[in-house]
């Protein structure tokens, strides 16, 4: 097992671009190995050594490495993206593109993340204690994909575009979500425990729970009748009958 | 300046060198006889040597281009790479930015390349990418097969009309050439609909894509133009259109050449050699189209190949594209260029195990071995519709090696053996047909062999030498090294000046435009602006004085003239 916790050496005003800080990238490797691993700030090159102080306790290949965030990282970008295994943990606030493209492994957030967590990400899990920006799970500008598999739990609200794009995995926001989660949804599955407004336009398959209330229904959808889904009913909606989708919507 | 490159295995179809160890003297940006002792020296060290390539059908600038990078952010996240000393950022993959386009030909050992297709009334913007691409020389087609004027001096049967409006589009566009795409067809669009064979009827001009296709070929051979009539074909893209293909071909025997080359060009053959009836009994007519082009010697083609992953579909065939959208559930762009023509971009991703798909990849490929003559059927990939052309090595492995085509056949939808004969083709083409291929017959076909696609004196010292030595590599079974070599040239020369060395970018000249001034009599001009201004003050939605790329646009211009002549028709 290899714990490597990391703390910012000062405040960070400038963002940072951190795609390193990633078991797969720590894994086996020494404190300096660590330290010189490269991260921009703004358009300056320079390394992690440069920007946290790196602490690294045992040794272990990725799966078996923990990654520490102490600290205010909310203008760090990047954490954890295209990681495959191993954990991280993060005690307080990041920035976007947490978790992008990951495939495996775990990441567990106390505080809020930014927008685009979880990214076109393909595996693994990723648990939001706080709050979630804007396309949580979804697609990043133009792609046809957005989350392709794996489960993102966020415990506080989600702001616009949930799942945009999502082609497959979970997403879980326990509180309320902003306008049109998952939009041009082509699967996987959302479940919302709070309210929403205008969800599933333009989606073509997967499957859409909303537990609290719909401010606006997209007229968009077919409403099929009344189904119970693990023991609660809800109405049952199809659509985007525009596009001739598959998609299912639940709305209580 | 002078160069002299020593030691290197010239294939020079054009001139008639095989493999053989050949020098070749370079002053002022020329191919000389000889040079003097202080000529710097390169010793090519007995690697492959070619005249630098020339692409006659690719979409490297103008408005779909820039729509489909506008549609398309998410290309851009592939191909970057950062600005060097003397290169900018690049960026993309199936539509690069304009800089990426003039550095990534030359890295292959291209020097000159053609866009294929432009508006008149977008041609500005055309020619304000043009000349920001570095390095190549370029060109671009101009599109006139559903525009108004076009439609109404065919209906009127004058030719004079028609050809003196050829000329004067020309001008207007800064263009190098006629570029006909689905006739009649983008007219019809702007009304929710298509045609579907030469003989349909294109309401309110009374014009059927047949005559405007043998209108076009006779006053293409009147002007004299440099290029054939170019033509994407009707009905391209669905299951069976090879007997509309094959008709159209049929056409080319009724308008004689005004010069030793083709009276038609068929482009991106790929996707019109298809039959069946939908996509279930789809199959590959690739052998009839063959045949065809075989049999005659007044129609030459180019292959499309297809190329699995992305690639961005983008034609002025819009009521084709609205199907594709609607086939793929994919992003779609409109373009509605008022009285000429229209247009459509739609994302697509090839998949080697959707039949379909590998059909299609077959089909591009047999084209290119069932056609005998190379000088016939030229290497694309109708950039970025089949495929984005930094691809082409991947092409001439393909067609130089049987062992990795039934390498890769292995990986494909196994409907390439029931719908295509491209398992049971042997043929491995050889440096020389490459050459034709990519070089001498592009350049052939364009109408430029004086100056491009060879190595002879008087040549333009555009020269690729790649990282093979001919007499020591069997490309057949080494299909590797074929495809690293050609993906990345050991040198690229552009007008004697050494552009690219071990695939990196060593220079960036700017290279020249060429377009065609074509003189018809006055007489003629003036009656055809008649209607011209007529149109303008009626239907366009912009001033005829604002309509015409300016001089300023065209900084480093090629001028080749051309005049009308009388035509001799069957
Ligand atoms: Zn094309």
């Amino acid at each position: 097992m290899q714990t490597v916790t990391i703390k910012p050496r000062k405040e960070i005003k400038i963002s940072v671009e951190a795609e390193n800080i990633s078991p797969d990238k720590f894994g086996g490797k020494t404190e300096k190995e660590i330290q010189s691993l490269v991260a921009w700030m703004g358009n300056q090159k320079t390394t992690l050594g440069e920007l946290f102080s790196v602490k690294v306790e045992g040794s272990g290949p990725a799966a078996d490495t923990k990654i520490v965030l102490e600290g205010d990282f909310s203008r760090v970008k990047r954490i954890g993206e295209g990681m495959t295994a191993g954990l991280i943990m993060i005690n307080g606030n990041v920035d976007m593109h947490l978790g992008a493209k990951m495939s495996g492994g775990k990441i567990s957030v106390k505080g809020n993340v930014d927008s685009w967590a979880g990214r076109e990400m393909k595996g693994g899990e990723l648990i939001v204690e706080g709050n979630a920006a804007y396309y949580l799970g979804a697609g990043y500008r133009g792609e046809s994909c957005g989350m392709r598999g794996g489960k993102i739990t966020v415990l506080g609200n989600a702001l616009d575009f949930v799942g945009e794009h999502m082609c497959g995995g979970e997403i879980f926001v326990k509180g309320n979500t902003g306008i049109l989660p998952g939009l041009s949804n082509n699967g996987g599955k959302i479940v919302i425990g709070g309210n929403t407004s205008r969800p599933g336009s333009e989606m073509s398959k997967g499957t859409i729970i909303v537990n609290g209330k719909v401010d606006e229904m997209m007229p968009v959808f077919k409403l099929e009748g009344d189904e119970a889904v693990d023991g609660v009913t809800y109405k049952k909606y199809t659509g985007d009958v525009i596009g001739n989708g598959k998609g299912l919507l639940y709305v209580k | 300046m002078e160069l002299l490159i020593k030691n290197g295995a010239v294939f020079d179809p054009v001139n008639g060198i095989k493999g053989d160890k050949t020098d070749i003297s370079v002053k002022d940006g020329k191919i000389v006889n000889n040079v003097s002792s202080k000529a710097t020296v390169l010793d090519a060290g007995g690697r492959l040597v070619m005249a630098g390539g020339v692409d006659a059908h690719s979409h490297i600038a103008g408005a779909k281009v820039n729509v489909g990078r506008m549609m398309r952010p998410e290309d851009s996240r592939s191909g970057i790479s950062p600005r060097t000393k003397i290169t900018r950022p690049c960026t993309g993959y199936t539509v690069p930015n304009v800089y990426a386009m003039g550095y990534r030909y030359a890295q292959m050992g291209y020097t000159t390349v053609f866009e294929a297709a432009q508006a008149i009334m977008k041609a500005r913007h055309t020619h304000e990418e043009l000349e920001e691409i570095p390095i190549i020389d370029k060109g671009a087609l101009t599109l006139f097969g559903s525009n108004w004027p076009t439609m109404d001096f065919v209906r009127e049967k004058n030719m004079d009309k028609l050809a003196a409006y050829v000329a004067w589009g020309l001008l207007a566009s800064r263009g190098f050439g006629i570029k006909c795409v689905n006739p009649g067809g983008g007219e019809m669009w702007g009304f929710g609909k298509n045609v579907t064979g030469l003989d349909d009827v294109v309401p309110s001009f009374d014009v059927t894509p047949r005559e405007i296709i043998v209108s076009l070929m006779k006053v293409n051979e009147m002007l004299g133009l440099p290029h054939s009539v170019h033509l994407h074909c009707n009905n391209l893209g669905n299951p069976g259109n090879y007997k509309t293909t094959l008709a159209s071909m049929e056409l080319a025997n009724q308008v004689k050449a005004s010069k030793d080359r083709q009276v038609m060009h068929v482009t991106h053959l790929l996707f019109n050699s298809w039959g069946g009836t939908n996509w279930g009994d789809f199959e590959s007519k690739a052998d009839e189209i063959a045949n065809f082009l075989n049999n005659h010697d007044n129609i030459t083609g180019d292959m499309g190949q297809m190329i699995f992953g992305s690639a961005t579909t983008m034609t002025a065939d819009g009521p084709k594209q609205y199907a594709n959208a609607k086939l793929l559930h994919a992003k779609w762009s409109n373009g509605d260029v008022e009285l000429e023509d229209a247009s459509g971009v739609v994302p697509i991703y090839y998949v080697k195990q959707i039949s379909v798909h590998a059909i299609m990849w077959a089909i591009g490929l047999e084209l290119a071995l069932l056609t005998k003559d190379p000088y016939k059927m030229l290497l694309t990939t109708d950039h970025p519709n089949g495929g984005p052309f930094v691809n082409y090595s991947e092409v001439i492995s393909l067609l130089m090696s049987n062992k990795k085509r039934q390498e890769e056949i292995k990986t494909v939808h196994e409907a390439v053996h029931a719908k295509t004969k491209l398992p049971g083709l042997d043929r491995e083409l050889d440096f020389s047909e490459i050459a034709i291929m990519t070089r001498a017959g592009t350049s052939k076909v364009l109408g430029l062999l004086d100056t491009k696609g060879h190595l002879g004196v008087g040549a333009d010292a555009d020269i690729s030498i790649y990282d093979i030595k001919p007499d020591q590599i069997d490309p057949s079974v080494e299909h590797a090294k074929i495809k690293s070599a050609f993906s990345s040239a050991a040198y690229t020369i552009k007008g004697g000046q050494v552009v690219v060395k071990d695939g990196q970018i060593t220079a960036t000249p700017l290279g020249r435009t060429y377009w065609v001034d074509a003189k018809v009599p006055q007489q003629h001009h003036d009656e055809m602006m008649k209607d011209i201004v007529r149109k303008f003050k009626n239907y366009y939605s912009i001033q005829l004085a604002n309509y015409m790329v300016q001089d300023e646009y065209v900084s480093h211009p090629q001028v080749i003239k051309a005049g009308a002549i009388p035509v001799e028709v069957n």
